[in-house]
């Protein structure tokens, strides 16, 4: 038996590891979390370098303030950006000034200019202008500085001391401590939210593209009428099985390909190669990853059982389609249900939901990474997910056998049913 | 003789409608056995049974005298009448897949694959993929997928349909060489020609049930009988009077005349040398086609 289940996983993954495809998602999903992860520090290294600002100040006494913050602010900052402010005299005419400076600008005699409008302690507004306007750690700086020299202008002229201001309107902020096993408490500043929403996105868009493949592979023998040839030598459950197996192989090998991509990015010469030092990566607690491919591996099982039952009960993906929502709706039901989740991870609702087998997947999972969820309640999802698995396993292989032999009516809810019972009564006569 | 596949009472129905009724017959070892019928009658039905994809309502099929079982029946090369490959994969890789699900090891099949196609000169489309094969290309590649096995016991449900005649006559050299070999063939066709020239014994079903059954040869004296065609200058409504004539046809140029049975040929000879001149007498020998319709209406007339 286990041979030629063997040959039926065997053809399943060779012949979609093969295909361009798999390489192509597997290799552009890492190359897309990288980009996402790497974009930031990117973005805030693009800061870098050094800057000639004209600063054309018409208040006439802003000038050295704002040469002082941003003097300050770039004093403690360990990034190569440094900035040169040039006042320049307002002349008679303001406007033939400004032309004249932008004509500058043009000419690359100053990287910018920064014009202070003469009213800008009242409702002026600060002005910058320059060929490119994405150095946003420059214009960062800039603009924190006249901010913080107008809003001290305006303390002082309504008799105030802003340094007792800043010191009263000081925010405390509020630091978030993880309390983990024995009261061990970690901070967290939403890293650990972050990780497990991506983490359980991968879980569904997974399971849903594995499942998905497995429905088009049921279809694909169904209509190509290779099914027939299969099932005079292979039993019908165990082409199910060697399918969905075969595919959920390929699910893995993918997860292990990124598994790799993954640590050979975080390695700390590879880092610094990048050029991006001092970026942080997140890093993935063990626990959690061995969690992922449980809960991927019976998910998948899951769904992937419930969709090839419906692939084997239609003809075409359309007809399939109604079926195949409802399949999909459980799927969707727990992202729709996460922020319930999130507010309260031990909360009846987040229990209960976590524990019924088509949740299971993404909503432990989320859970785990948020709270500390009791071991007893672990082991429940992953027996009760087993369960489900033998039961729609039982269900579907009676549909399958009935199912992938039928052409030409659409079958409804009520004659999967029948099949179901028909192919049940038939095998305590007659094994088959 | 030995039989190699034995159908006993085989039923089933779908709902009210009896797809196959309670047919049995068996298929002697090294024969090629004609499973004949109109469409709809049942054949591929039975097949199915016999090979296990459906479950039959009652009856036993025995394969070399032990009740088939889903181990068991893998010695049987079959080819459904629905037939398919997967479309993407390369000829090759996918001969190989048909022989390791019925047991071989994959070099094992790799082997034997690629000495079938050359066999079949389709060796240069080893590494094509099964989509760019033609139909008959095709076809031959599920026909070699289910001898990859060397089974002794061959089922071929409709083998010819889609073939052009260079291929069909490849397949029946094949069939034939087979059957030299020692292979028991069991050929399900409506295209009688084939079956006059291949097979040795037929079952005919019709509307599910077994209406002709047994060696070819003896199917056909009996249904031949007493009946004799002749070439004669005698005028067919004389030769109708004439002593122990039950019933006179014309066939082309010639008249077909029965006779009761036991009557002697020889009787009409001489009484037809005396009334004038006979060019042919000769035992008729109807083809298949004549028995197949005439069987098929008698029964619905039986029925009626």
């Amino acid at each position: 038996m286990w041979n030629r289940i063997y040959a039926v996983i065997r053809r399943e993954y060779l012949e979609r590891v093969r295909t361009k495809a798999f390489w192509i998602s597997t290799l552009l999903v890492p190359v897309f979390l990288g980009a996402v992860m790497i974009l930031p520090a990117y973005l805030a290294a693009r800061g870098a370098g050094e800057f000639n600002v004209a600063v054309l100040d018409l208040t006439g006494r802003f000038f050295e303030p704002v040469q002082t913050e941003v003097e300050r602010m770039l004093s403690g900052d360990n990034e190569k950006l440094s900035v040169t402010l040039v006042r320049q005299d307002p002349g008679n005419n303001v406007d033939a000034t400004r032309e004249r400076l932008k004509a500058e600008v043009e000419a690359k005699v100053f990287d910018g200019v920064l014009i202070l409008p003469a009213d800008l302690p009242d409702e002026g507004t600060p002005e910058y202008v320059a060929p490119n306007v994405s150095a946003f750690k420059l214009i960062n700086v800039l603009e924190r500085s006249v901010n913080t020299v107008t809003v001290a202008d305006r303390l002082t002229g309504a008799g105030l001391d802003p340094e007792a201001v800043s010191e009263l309107t000081r925010r405390p902020g509020l630091t978030t401590f993880k309390l983990g096993k024995g009261g061990e408490e970690t901070s967290d500043q939403g890293q650990s939210f972050i990780l497990a929403y991506v983490f359980m996105m991968i879980i569904y868009v997974t399971v849903l593209m594995y499942g998905i493949y497995v429905m088009r592979g049921v279809l694909e023998e169904k209509s190509s009428h290779v099914v027939e040839v299969l099932i005079s030598t292979v039993k019908p459950f165990e082409l199910m099985l060697g399918k969905i197996l075969g595919i959920g192989a390929v699910g893995l090998t993918q997860f292990l390909i990124w598994a790799i991509l993954m640590a050979a990015i975080s390695a700390p010469g590879a880092v610094a190669a990048l050029g991006i030092s001092g970026m942080e990566l997140p890093t993935v607690p063990a626990q959690l990853l061995f969690f992922f491919v449980v809960y991927f591996v019976l998910g998948f099982l899951l769904y992937g059982t419930l969709y090839a039952g419906i692939g084997a009960a239609f003809d075409t993906e359309q007809e399939a389609q109604n079926f195949q929502g409802v399949v999909t709706m459980f799927l969707i039901i727990p992202m729709v249900l996460m922020m319930q989740i999130l507010n309260q991870p031990d909360g009846t609702l987040a229990v209960v939901l976590s524990l019924i087998p088509f949740f299971t997947p993404m909503l432990m999972f989320l859970r785990m990474t948020l709270t500390q969820v009791p071991v007893v309640q672990l082991v429940a999802s992953v027996v009760f997910m087993l369960a489900a698995i033998v039961v729609a396993a039982w269900v579907v292989g009676k549909i399958y056998r009935v199912g992938i032999l039928m052409h030409g009516s659409k079958p409804k809810l009520k004659d999967l049913v029948r099949w179901v019972r028909e192919a049940s009564l038939r095998e305590s006569g007659i094994r088959n | 003789m030995d039989a190699i596949l034995e159908i006993q009472n085989l039923c089933k129905r779908y709902g009210d409608h009896v797809a196959v009724d309670d047919i049995s017959f068996s298929v002697p070892l090294g024969s090629v056995f004609g499973l004949l019928g109109p469409n709809g009658a049942g054949k591929t039905t039975t097949i199915r049974m016999i090979m296990r994809i459906i479950a039959s309502d009652s009856g036993t099929v025995l394969l070399d005298g032990i009740p088939v079982d889903d181990d068991r029946r893998r010695i049987i090369g079959y080819l459904p009448e629905e037939r398919g490959l997967y479309k993407k994969m390369k000829v090759l890789e996918h001969l190989v897949f048909l022989g390791t699900i019925r047991g071989l090891r994959p070099g094992e099949a790799r082997k034997r694959s690629s000495a079938w196609l050359e066999r079949f000169e389709l060796d240069e489309w080893a590494t094509h993929k099964v989509e760019d094969l033609s139909k008959g290309m095709q076809q031959k590649i599920q026909f070699i997928g289910c001898i990859l096995h060397r089974p002794p016991l061959l089922i071929l449900d409709e083998p010819f349909s889609g073939l052009d005649p260079i291929n069909t006559r490849a397949l029946k050299d094949l069939m034939q060489e087979m059957a030299e070999e020692g292979v028991t063939i069991v050929l399900s066709t409506h295209v009688l020609p084939q079956v006059d020239e291949l097979c040795s014994d037929i079952c005919l079903i019709n509307r599910g049930r077994p209406i002709l059954y047994g060696s070819l040869d003896r199917i056909r004296a009996e249904y031949g009988g007493n009946t004799w065609r002749i070439s004669t200058g005698v005028e067919a409504d004389d030769l109708a009077g004439f002593k122990g004539v039950v019933s006179v046809h014309p066939l082309k140029k010639d008249l077909l005349v029965e006779l009761k049975d036991g009557e002697e040929p020889n009787d009409l000879l001489r009484a037809l040398l005396d009334r004038g001149h006979v060019e042919t007498f000769t035992r008729f020998i109807p083809d298949l086609e004549n028995i197949f319709i005439r069987a098929v209406e008698e029964d619905r007339a039986h029925v009626e």
